[in-house]
């Protein structure tokens, strides 16, 4: 406490709010303080603790069995020849792929919902993902074009985004008419998806089929790895952005005051957003609501209405992972595309959240 | 209101009546094969080639049968559906009423049934579930005013019942062979049984419909208003959903799921005879057709000689006109 007396400490400095830890560190320069929000740091430690759990289990399970020892002995690199190729080369791409699709659909649902201040406002409910798919397939079937499916996915995300913002009019991002608008334009790529589909030779079409429901079989080595460095970008600049946005869900005009570009921010959260949904469906189609259900479960965990980012995007990749592991296990032989997994779990919920009477459209 | 109620009837229906006509002939005339319009024209006028008979009497006619009796199914229930909701954006597909009766026919063939006409009754029956589920839905505190929840509400129903749906066409191989060609919405290769199937239940909806008109009108002014003309609000709109599960099953039996005709068509028609249904309902009548063969047409020749599905056209006419609605200043007015 006796260096207190040389240099005067800022004021708010010497009360802890409830619930925050304060993280000081002194250099010569000048002080650094970090309030850290205490439950938001113990959900993120236990959805870690829960996604290497879940990962274990997805690796381990399947037609050969395996304990977490030995997926563990097999991943670092010893364990026998069988339980090596088991893991490393047949499952673990499948798992990265679940993890970085899941937490690419939260984190790019959690930036919209806050930048829209509306729950509903998710790639998926707006028809970003079916704009995505309906571009990714064309690029497969049909049109012989050879760009890369993350390019053309990017693109229609692109587009389908523009489109929902710009009809919907004057009344910007708020509101629900662009929520409508985007209804209205997944049901149009929808239709053309099924369209290219119903033209395409049948071996084509079987192709494209997985990505029109969304599955983690059909994902293309090189997708996957533009969406891992995406999203390691991503995380980056949302955790940059997590400040502004909170600050502008509380109230945009404070915000203004505090010296917030808020035309920036929309801009990059929702260029970010569109970013991440395109990359994402690259790899497994359209699994939308795991875009509506990660920062839903990352808001209930977290008990602040706050923007929690990081906690969306590991929820997110937990969702997918269980997702896809029940799909896996539940029916096996048969497998269940992901898809309908989120989609079995997440229209409920949905369904649940619109119709109840206390709703509350604010996230 | 008074302006546009002050418009006469008569003229609209007769020059909508002329237009159907013309579609209807040029539904004939036209089509992706070798018989072009000369060759169809000159079969219509009793003489031509066996070949332009075959393909005018056996394919064309009964598309266009299924046509015009889609159109009057989906576009009435429709009417009927925005009048009992009290809002413009319901419709039948987007609701969720058509994938309940997907949803059952899929269910019914499952179960073993193939004949035309059970799987009729299951698809009255699913889209009769259905509508009970949207009107219990719409009449939840906060959802039934805000015509915008409700919609996304059925939104999420239909994709809950098409997952579900692929999840069991997955684990039966020849369910899935059956009704792969059915799910999108066609006329193409229609049965002409299946029409004659479903044909005395949507003579009983229309006349349902007739029946409880009246009393409908002046349901759309509010319960309130309505007790108070002597009518019984509980048992209009109970005949009212019987009506639009026998139109909704009907066309679906026959088409498969169509998307968007529901929302056209009272659309078209609102903005032509103004918001009283007692007009409005008459002039869905002709304007239904129109829009389901118009759509069945385009539908032959966008993509010939390949077919497009007429659930495509639909969607690709009917999103704009949902963004129209949803533009328009007083969507929550109706």
């Amino acid at each position: 406490m006796n260096t207190r007396s040389s240099r005067p400490a800022p004021h708010h400095c010497n009360t802890v709010p409830a619930g925050f830890w304060l993280w000081r560190y002194r250099s010569a320069e000048r002080d650094w303080s970090l309030l850290i929000p205490r439950r938001a740091l113990g959900v993120n430690l236990l959805l870690t603790v829960l996604l290497l759990t879940a990962a274990t289990a997805s690796l381990g399970l399947g037609d050969v069995k395996l304990s977490p020892l030995q997926v563990w002995h097999a991943l670092l690199g010893d364990g026998s020849v069988l339980h090596q190729l088991v893991v490393r080369e047949l499952r673990l791409q499948r798992v990265l792929a679940g993890i970085a699709t899941g937490a690419a659909f939260a984190l790019s649902g959690c930036l919209m919902q806050t930048l829209a201040r509306n729950r509903l406002a998710t790639p998926g409910i707006i028809g970003i993902d079916n704009a995505a798919t309906a571009f990714a397939v064309a690029s497969v079937v049909g049109t012989g074009l050879s760009l890369a499916p993350s390019a053309m996915s990017l693109a229609g995300a692109a587009t389908a985004t523009a489109l929902a913002f710009g009809l919907a009019g004057d009344s910007g991002t708020r509101g629900y008419r662009f929520i409508i608008a985007g209804v209205g334009i997944g049901a149009i790529a929808g239709a053309i998806t099924q369209f290219m589909l119903s033209q395409a030779a049948i071996d084509d079409a079987n192709a494209a089929f997985p990505w029109t429901v969304g599955s983690l079989n059909a994902r293309n080595p090189e997708a996957t790895a533009l969406l891992g460095i995406g999203l390691l970008l991503g995380l980056v600049w949302a955790l940059r952005l997590a400040r502004p946005l909170q600050l502008v869900q509380v109230s945009e005009a404070v915000s203004i005051s505090l010296g917030v570009d808020l035309k920036r921010v929309r801009r990059q959260s929702l260029a970010l957003s569109v970013l991440l949904t395109g990359l994402a469906v690259a790899v497994a189609g359209p699994v939308g609501l795991v875009a509506l259900l990660g920062p839903e479960v990352a808001r209930t965990l977290c008990r602040h209405r706050g923007v929690s980012l990081l906690a969306a995007a590991l929820s997110g990749a937990l969702l997918m992972l269980l997702a896809d592991l029940a799909g896996r296990l539940l029916l096996a032989p048969l497998e269940v595309p992901v898809g309908i997994v989120t989609a079995l779990i997440g229209s409920p919920y949905l369904l649940w959240m619109l119709l109840n009477p206390s709703y509350r459209s604010q996230p | 209101m008074s302006r546009q109620d002050a418009r006469p009837l008569t003229p609209l229906l007769i020059a909508a009546g002329f237009v159907l006509l013309a579609v209807c002939v040029t539904s004939l005339l036209l089509g992706a094969g070798d018989v072009g319009p000369t060759s169809a024209a000159r079969v219509l006028l009793g003489s031509g080639s066996d070949e332009a008979r075959f393909v005018v009497t056996q394919l064309r006619l009964p598309r266009t049968l299924i046509g015009l009796m889609v159109g009057i199914a989906l576009g009435c229930a429709g009417a009927l559906m925005q009048t009992l909701a009290r809002n413009p954006l319901a419709e039948p597909g987007l609701l969720g009423v058509s994938a309940g009766s997907s949803f059952a026919v899929t269910l019914a063939l499952l179960a073993g049934a193939s004949a035309a006409t059970l799987s009729v009754h299951a698809a009255q029956l699913g889209a009769l579930l259905g509508c009970l589920l949207v009107l219990t839905a719409a009449r939840i505190q906060g959802v039934g005013n805000d015509p915008i929840r409700l919609v996304l509400a059925g939104a999420t129903l239909t994709g809950l019942l098409m997952s579900l749906m692929s999840l069991l066409l997955m684990l039966d191989q020849r369910t899935a062979d059956e009704i792969r060609f059915w799910i999108i919405g066609s006329l193409a290769g229609r049965d002409l049984d299946t029409l004659y199937a479903v044909l005395p239940s949507l003579l009983l909806a229309l006349l349902l419909v007739l029946l409880i008109l009246r009393p409908l009108a002046a349901l759309a002014l509010g319960e309130r208003v309505a007790q108070g003309l002597g009518h019984h609000p509980g048992r209009v709109r109970l005949l009212a959903v019987t009506a639009v599960a026998l139109l909704v099953g009907a066309a679906t039996a026959v088409a498969g799921p169509v998307i968007f005709v529901g929302l056209v068509v009272p659309f078209v028609a609102r903005a032509l005879a103004g918001p009283d249904i007692r007009r409005t309902l008459w002039l869905c009548l002709p304007i239904g057709p129109i829009i389901v063969i118009g759509a069945d047409i385009l539908s032959r020749l966008l993509a010939a000689p390949a077919e497009l599905p007429l659930g495509v056209v639909t969607a690709l006419v009917g999103a704009p006109v949902l963004l129209l609605v949803i533009r328009g200043r007083r969507l929550p007015a109706l």
